[in-house]
Parts: C-alpha cells; structure tokens; sequence
C-alpha cells in the first residue's frame, strides 16, 4: 500500500499549489509521481442558443490550466519527481476514476467537490459519490478552512478511527507504509453510547476492557515500528467523538475506513466517512475496505 | 528514403500543427499522445528523430527522454524538445535525476520552447537531419 504516484484534482478554487507542496512529507514516503487532473465542467462550453459549442471558450479554458499545471510541473520537475496532467472536460467523479485507473495511482487528493443543492440533497455529494465508486485511498483536502489555512504539514499528527472491520486494517496497512512521512499517531475507537447504555455495568466494563486491549495491540504494533502512538478509548455517537479526539489531540488529519454502498443504502443508514467527508475542517484521509 | 520523426505529445491541436509541417517538408510522421505510447513507438519505428513535449499524461517527456538516452541502441537518435516546460527546468530535472544516482545525459539536440513558428521548427529538423 505504498504511495508512490499520487493524482492531484485541482479545480483552482480550493487547492494551489502550497496544497500540494504541504502533502510533499510524502516523499519521505516513496512518493515520486503527481499527475495533475483538472475538469472543465461541460456546461461551462456546452452548446447555447445562438451560440453553439463554445470552442473559444474551452480553449481559453485548457490554456488557462495548462500554464498553471506547467507552472507547478517546473517546480517538481526540478526536484527530481516525475509530473503528469490531464485536462478534461465533463464530470469529475468519473474524470478522476479514469485518470486513476490510466495512471495508477495510490492516492487520490481532492477538495471537497461540490454539486447542486438538489443532487445533493437526493444524492449526496460529488464527494460521496466518489467515495462510494473509488477502491482508492482519497485525501480530503481542506486546505483553507473557515478558519485560515490548515497545518503546513497535514501528515505531521494522525488521528486514526479504527472500528474493528476490514477497512479499519486498510487503514493500518495504508499507515504502517507511510512511516518516515508522519511523526505522531493517536489511534481511537468510539463504542457507541447507545449500546453501553443498554449493558449492565459489568458487561459495560468488559467491553470496554476488550476494546482497551485491542487498542494497546494496535498501539504496540505501530510503536513496533518506531511510531510515536497513543491509544485512546471514547464512548458516545461515533461522528461527534472522532471530531472531538482530533481537536483533544490537535490532529492534523483524520484517518478511517470506509465500506462502499449505494446512494440508498447510505442516505437511510449513513455513513460516518461519508458525514465527516461533508462536515470535517481536517484534511480526512479515507481508505476504502476494497482498496488495494 | 524519406526521413521519419516521431512526435510524442498529448495535445491534438499541436501534433495536427507538427504533422502538417513534417508532412510539407518531406518527413513521414509518426505520432504519440503520450510518453508511454512514444517510448513504445521508439522501439517500434526506430525514427530518424523525436520531437518530445514534457507535461504529458502516463509518461512525462523528462523520463522518457532520460530512459532514451541511457539505451545504448536508441541514444543516437537525434532528440528536439517542444514544449511549453522552460529548457532552464529540463535541464535542471536531468540533473536532479542524476543526483538521485541516474547517469548523466546529453543535451537534446535542440531545445523549442511553445509556440513556435512552422518555418523555426522546420528549419531545427533540416539543420539536424540534413
């Protein structure tokens, strides 16, 4: 689960280039790839009355994000890493599990992509939509929060949701293979208040001593391998408690699991990556059980 | 015999624009949308000349060019750069490459930066190929 290539999706609202040069801890890593992706939304050049195809217009376009991605190119370039680029025109989410498949990437790096309130309110959003078809890791990049521009290295304190299921070991995989880029690593789980409610005290206790325990195993396997790690055990809904341990902990980056549904199946019976990919001001690093 | 001269680069509009004018000057063109389906058609071809962009998908032109000029049988072939990356930067990623433990390479054999002229592009690839 290395990260050598990573695709960077830039629509030159949200992510510049000081985006990117904040994720290049990465190198550290074994990253020496970044391919470019930026779409031009079709009905930006789409065909109008009395107008037709706006030609013009899609190449003003393609020039625009060609100087900026050479721009970019030059710099990396020169550091020795290998750039590419794409240039399309359409919708995104399928752009980028194009591109990602063509050039084989590892990780996937984007803002948090945004459609009309109608789609998004039957459908989710671009960013679900994403989540939901990509096998691929994806780094929700909220790089200018409400709050001012977020940490200069993302990388630097991880919190890690962990809920004991396949995709919780992607993610401690993903992690492990990221060593020399991140220096520290609160690992955390979340029992839900709704089901220790319901224990007796001492069924409560046991539980909580167990998942203690699976915590320290964790814990110990990432000091193993000289990860600065702290376990933490936290009781309450599961979305609000994860935002609570990263701010606790000042994390610089949120990283879970996620199990792909459908639309549906995920409007009626959410999703804890899918609501924090809409909420979170932290850069949310999400790593798909399916992922490879 | 006429000469061959593969162009590797991604935009339509300018592999169009290279193909008119190696076709006006007696070149046979071979195109390549990418440095992956280039190094590909390099083996392939075995063309007279390239005319490689940089900022390209798949493969970018720095490391095809570098992986070209390290093969003992495919470093003799006379390489024009065309592209929108400044020569300073290509120069100074083949020297990066080398710092990482690569070989050192030559310098292409003429440098365009976009756009450029029909009749500049021409001229390059009479004055190399004769």
């Amino acid at each position: 689960m290395k990260i050598t290539t990573m695709l960077f999706v830039s629509e030159f609202e949200e992510l510049w280039f000081d985006a990117l040069q904040s994720l290049m801890g990465l190198r550290k890593a074994g990253l020496n790839h970044v391919v470019f992706l930026h779409v031009i939304p079709r009905e930006r050049v789409a065909m109008r009355r009395g107008t037709g195809y706006l030609k013009q217009e899609e190449l003003k376009l393609r020039e625009i994000a060609d100087i900026r991605f050479i721009d970019w190119a030059e710099t990396l370039f020169e550091e020795g890493m290998e750039v590419g680029a794409h240039i399309a025109i359409g919708n995104v989410v399928p752009k980028i599990l194009s591109v990602a498949e063509i050039e084989k990437i590892d990780l996937i790096v984007t803002a948090r992509i945004k459609k009309g309130k109608f789609g998004e309110i039957f459908l989710g959003s671009e960013t679900s939509d994403l989540l939901r078809r990509t096998e691929k890791p994806v780094l929700l990049y909220n790089y200018q929060s409400q709050a001012g521009k977020v940490g200069e290295n993302p990388f630097e304190r991880l919190l890690l949701a962990l809920d004991w299921s396949v995709s919780s070991e992607k993610v401690l995989d993903f992690v492990l293979a990221m060593k020399e880029a991140v220096k520290r690593v609160e690992i955390i789980h979340v029992l839900s208040e709704k089901q220790v409610g319901k224990m007796s005290k001492m069924e409560a206790h046991k539980v909580e001593r167990e998942n203690k325990k699976r915590l320290d195993e964790v814990c110990d396997t990432f000091v193993q391998q000289r990860f600065d790690a702290r376990p933490h055990l936290y009781i309450g809904d599961t979305e609000e408690q994860i935002q609570r341990g990263a701010a606790e902990h000042r994390a610089t980056m949120i990283v879970l699991g996620t199990r792909q549904a459908t639309a549906w199946k995920e409007k009626w019976s959410g999703s804890i990556s899918h609501s924090l990919a809409e909420k979170s001001e932290l850069p949310l690093l999400i790593v798909p059980a399916g992922g490879k | 015999m006429a000469k061959k001269v593969l162009n590797v680069e991604d935009d339509p509009d300018i592999r169009m624009f290279v193909t008119t004018v190696l076709e006006e000057h007696g070149y046979i063109p071979i195109m390549a949308k990418d440095g992956e389906e280039g190094a590909k058609k390099v083996k392939d071809e075995k063309p007279d000349l390239i005319i490689l962009d940089i900022l390209m998908p798949k493969e970018s032109g720095i490391k095809m060019y570098h992986e070209l000029k390290k093969e003992p049988s495919l470093k003799d072939i006379p390489v024009v750069m065309l592209s929108g990356v400044s020569k300073r930067t290509f120069l100074r990623s083949q020297a990066a490459l080398t710092e990482f433990g690569d070989e050192t390479v030559p310098e292409p054999e003429a440098y365009l930066e976009k756009p450029v002229e029909a009749e500049d592009l021409a001229e390059t690839l009479k004055k190399i190929l004769g």
